[in-house]
């Protein structure tokens, strides 16, 4: 019975993952001036690539074809057990802050892996940026969630979910660790000013390079995932600033209606956010992104040493 | 035969049988020999194992198997810790035995093989050894068996490099062995035949400075052993200059009896230790883990590679064993057993994964014929069983779920930032913060060296001929490392009874009683992570082959309209560029390029030569002028060489006068 929230959830999140990258274009299009696509876009380009053919290079191994499945089961996996719409808490300390960060880590290696099987330049150049990206932004992410398992005393991040809203407000330090997670949630999906979604450029791709030699099925898979990605972190982020209405035990039709509805709105007004922040700052130099990453890790740090000098 | 008798009979026989399988060895150099051996070896481990597992889940209290008749009448005596030490002896050096059978034979005429498995019998031996005995001239006999049996190993290839760095290997050893025996000798008053219950009664009555200069002695003495930083420099030469399984035995668990014995004394031998002691333990481990992980990811040699995650890896488990001495010397008994009980599940798993990725580098030298990262490539497309093996190991190594490392850095932050929610002093907190901040790094960086080590040498085109000719290693070969990978695994889905297993309070680690853990292993599960993700994965295969078009076609990569070769390829040099270039700082690498222009007119066509040069930061800084003092002493003591015999006896006369001064 405690499993049917989390269901719930994850499969609202299977369909509203797609809407979220068809937002955060369309925003960004309408606010470049362009009438820019219909936001419902990538539901059919998901149908598109389900029915084409694949292409598998001749120098791939067995990686090339294990790397997109184990990716999207790591994304589905932060879809189902994160307090999205849910506070229920999953069970087993599966939402527990360590896993969640360490299952992303989980994907990145798998996506670097593929990226790497081909063999070919670019595949190598976003699979050694993804790697390093994904090494140093799990410190900063391990580090702001320690701040709120600290101040909240839980280390599920449904738990922590109970510091978010006003709560913030007693325990302003947070805010620095939520600054630290915007960051981190730039880098991990690959967004500005980290990376560039939109060109197909060697002096910037981080996540288009490595899935270069994707196509058909696979290149669903591996879309969808990063898709799913950027909308659990984006309604993650919105429930630790408003952290309701959320479904919660016993479950009911209503409630769950409302956390529906609520995580709808919750993620297009994400996305104009991301959009309006996408295009207003020009994309980083990657050997500039120490800077960016450390900054990451430091904020996060201080929001953490100063919660627990504040604290208690 | 009963439980009761088959623990002390059983470990009894792996010794002896270890001992015979060096006397076999000794009759010749022939195949056969050799595989007698290797079998008389594999067997008495497997009963060993056995012996030591049933030891551990029944639980019992101490255990004398038997007296020595010779060595000061030296009791072989098996607890908790022992025996859970003996076990990770036993069973890797099973699996590798079994590895050693092809690869030994494989190298005929590179290695002796006769003296090769002389020594590497001794060096076993004398672990297991060491693992039991009570007293100080045992241990330090037996310590000193695994020392010097394991610098003839390094240099089984008698190449000069191996000869260099087996002779830095010996001088580092037996300093740390030195050290350790002052340190016993202040402990114990001079006396070295007395048992370490002894000694622990007469410690109890030292003044606390002696005590601490005894404790600097004897970290230094297992520190060094541990290659900790700043006593690391032997180890990135040593262990990969040794054949693969002997490395594999040498980073495996060689380096976990270092941890034996810095346990052994500082939990059963000295008096409860002040915070400082701890903390200066925590610092020393979390430098470890940072400098290891750091050159780990640049470095391009699959061993040495290797080398420095073992570095890193017991720099983090000296981490969690300071931070323990370090929480029960605050006060935080609960955290204390925690951080110890992580520390001994991490050096299980580490003693699984990291002879498992020796094996497969060894497998991989091997076939490729090179050593080298850049050269590799392309091994995942012939050999699919055994990469699959080495991919699992990897992903083991980097401490990501659902294997059993990650489970103990789980509960070991887990446990550091649920202290963090009391009120413990500021300080205290602090150094957590210290202590959790540094090992997220570490982890996050040690994925990046793992997935450099499998990717670049398995995945894209093979970069050189002995590449492209790799073919799947034989079964016996890859059973072994098959064996590690899932022994990864097993470990992962009973880490929580695992890890109930090795708190203090179950391992009668004694000193004051420590609580049984509080982990409520119900509300962490890595089995139900594995199956969450196992289910999902499932799910996702079934929705693919249901509604996935499944045509195929093969193509060459996308090429930009050139043909595109293994020439254009990442290597581990380019791969870790990034963060070569982020921690400039720290690692002290030089970069040079060299253009030569191809026509002298013209200076943009030209031919580029990139050479790296990789020198240690600890070298520069503490080694250079620890030499320059002892070049400079040496040359001031050549003055007394003077040749003059009246001068010599003058001198003789006056140390004589000077001990005896000393001696009233």
């Amino acid at each position: 019975m405690i499993l049917i929230p989390l269901l719930v959830q994850g499969l609202v999140m299977l369909l509203l993952a797609p809407l979220a990258t068809g937002c955060v274009r369309f925003f960004k299009a309408r606010l470049q001036g362009r009438h820019g696509a219909s936001p419902l876009l990538p539901y059919v380009r998901f149908a598109t690539l389900l029915r084409k053919e694949m292409v598998i290079p001749t120098t791939a191994s067995w990686i090339f074809h294990v790397a997109p499945f184990a990716v999207v089961s790591t994304s589905l996996f932060i879809a189902f057990t994160l307090p999205l719409l849910s506070v229920a808490g999953a069970p087993l300390g599966l939402d527990n802050f360590i896993v969640f960060s360490a299952v992303l880590a989980l994907g990145s290696v798998f996506l670097v892996l593929g990226g790497l099987d081909p063999g070919t330049a670019f595949g190598g150049m976003g699979a050694s940026r993804e790697m390093t990206l994904a090494a140093l932004v799990e410190p900063a992410m391990i580090t702001v969630f320690a701040a709120f398992a600290a101040v909240s005393g839980h280390s599920d991040i449904g738990g922590m979910l109970s510091v978010g809203g006003w709560a913030l407000l007693e325990h302003p330090s947070l805010v620095l660790s939520l600054a630290a997670f915007c960051l981190v949630a730039l880098a991990e999906n690959a967004r500005y000013p980290v990376d560039n979604p939109a060109t197909h450029l060697e002096l910037t791709m981080v996540h288009e390079a490595m899935v270069l030699e994707y196509s058909g099925t696979y290149l669903a898979l591996l879309e969808f995932a990063s898709w799913m990605r950027l909308a659990v972190f984006a309604v993650l982020f919105a429930n630790l600033v408003v952290p309701f209405p959320l479904m919660s035990l016993p479950f009911s039709a209503s409630a769950a209606s409302a956390a529906v509805l609520a995580t709808l709105l919750k993620l297009v007004i994400a996305m104009m956010g991301l959009a309006v922040l996408e295009s207003s700052i020009p994309k980083m130099r990657f050997y500039r992104m120490q800077e960016y990453l450390s900054m990451a890790f430091f904020i996060a740090l201080a929001g953490l040493v100063l919660s627990i000098t504040t604290f208690s | 035969m009963t439980t009761d008798a088959f623990i002390p009979n059983g470990i009894a026989f792996c010794l002896a049988g270890t001992l015979l399988s060096g006397a076999a060895a000794v009759c010749g150099r022939g195949v056969f020999t050799h595989r007698a051996s290797q079998g008389i070896l594999i067997l008495s481990n497997a009963v060993g194992a056995l012996a030591a597992l049933a030891y551990l889940l029944t639980g019992k209290s101490s255990l004398v198997l038997f007296k020595l008749p010779f060595l000061f009448h030296t009791a072989f005596m098996l607890d908790g810790l022992s025996a859970f030490f003996l076990l990770l002896v036993t069973v890797v050096t099973c699996l590798v035995g079994i590895f050693a059978i092809r690869y030994v034979e494989a190298h005929r005429d590179a290695y002796d093989i006769r003296s090769l498995n002389v020594t590497a019998a001794l060096f076993i031996f004398g672990m297991q050894a060491v693992l039991l005995a009570t007293t100080i001239a045992g241990f330090m006999v037996f310590w000193e068996t695994m020392s010097v049996a394991s610098f003839f190993l390094v240099m089984t290839d008698r190449k000069d490099a191996s000869m260099k760095a087996a002779f830095l290997y010996l001088t580092m050893t037996q300093l740390g062995a030195s050290a350790l025996l002052a340190g016993f000798f202040l402990l114990g008053n001079g006396t070295m035949f007395v048992d370490f219950s002894m000694i622990a009664e007469h410690s109890t009555t030292l003044s606390p400075s002696m005590i601490l200069a005894a404790f600097a002695l004897l970290f230094f003495g297992f520190g060094s052993k541990a290659g900790l930083v700043p006593f690391h420099l032997w180890l990135p030469e040593a262990h990969p200059r040794a054949p693969s399984h002997i490395s594999a035995l040498m980073s495996g668990i060689m380096l976990k009896i270092a941890l034996y014995g810095f346990l052994r004394t500082t939990l059963f031998v000295l008096p409860p230790l002040p915070a400082t002691v701890g903390f200066a333990v925590l610092v020393i481990g979390l430098l470890s883990g940072l400098f290891g992980v750091l050159h780990a990811v640049v470095d391009r040699d699959i061993k040495r590679t290797l080398a420095f995650s073992s570095i890193e890896n017991l720099g983090l488990i000296f981490t969690m064993v300071g931070l323990s001495m370090f929480a029960r010397a605050q006060g935080l008994q609960a955290l204390a057993g925690v951080a110890l009980a992580a520390g001994l599940f991490h050096a299980g798993n580490h003693a699984i994964f990291k002879s498992g990725l020796f094996l497969c580098a060894g497998t991989i030298v091997q076939t490729t014929h090179e050593q080298n990262l850049e050269s590799m490539g392309g091994l995942a497309k012939v050999m699919p069983i055994f990469t699959m093996a080495f991919c699992i190991l990897s992903l083991a190594a980097s401490a990501l779920p659902p294997f059993g490392a990650f489970f103990g850095e789980w509960v070991f932050l887990q446990s550091i930032v649920g202290t963090l929610h009391g009120g413990d002093p500021l300080f205290v907190k602090g150094v957590l913060v210290m202590t959790l901040a540094v090992v997220v790094f570490v982890s996050g960086l040690a994925v990046f060296a793992m997935v450099k080590v499998f990717a670049i040498a398995s995945l894209g085109a093979p970069r050189s001929p002995g590449a492209s000719r790799a073919t799947e290693p034989p079964a016996s070969a890859n059973a072994p490392v098959i064996a590690l990978a899932a022994l990864t695994v097993l470990v992962s889905v009973f880490s929580p009874m695992a890890f109930q297993r090795l708190s203090p309070s179950m391992m009668r680690i004694a000193g004051e009683p420590l609580p049984v853990l509080s982990i409520a292993t119900d509300s962490l599960s890595p089995a139900a992570l594995l199956l969450a993700l196992l289910a999902l994965l499932i799910v996702s295969v079934m929705f693919t082959i249901a509604l996935g078009n499944r045509r195929r076609r093969a193509c060459h990569v996308w090429d930009c309209g050139q043909p595109v070769h293994a020439g254009m390829e990442y290597t581990a040099t380019a791969f870790s560029a990034p963060i070569r270039f982020f921690f400039r700082f720290l690692l002290h690498h030089r970069k040079t390029v060299v253009a030569v222009p191809v026509v002298p007119t013209n200076p943009w066509i030209a031919t580029r030569t990139m050479t790296i040069n990789a020198d240690s930061l600890w070298f520069d800084t503490l080694y250079r002028w620890i030499a320059r003092l002892l070049f400079w002493l040496s040359t001031q003591a050549k003055r007394l060489q003077n040749g003059v015999v009246q001068f010599y006896l003058f001198l003789i006369f006056l140390s004589l006068v000077l001990s005896l001064l000393l001696t009233t």
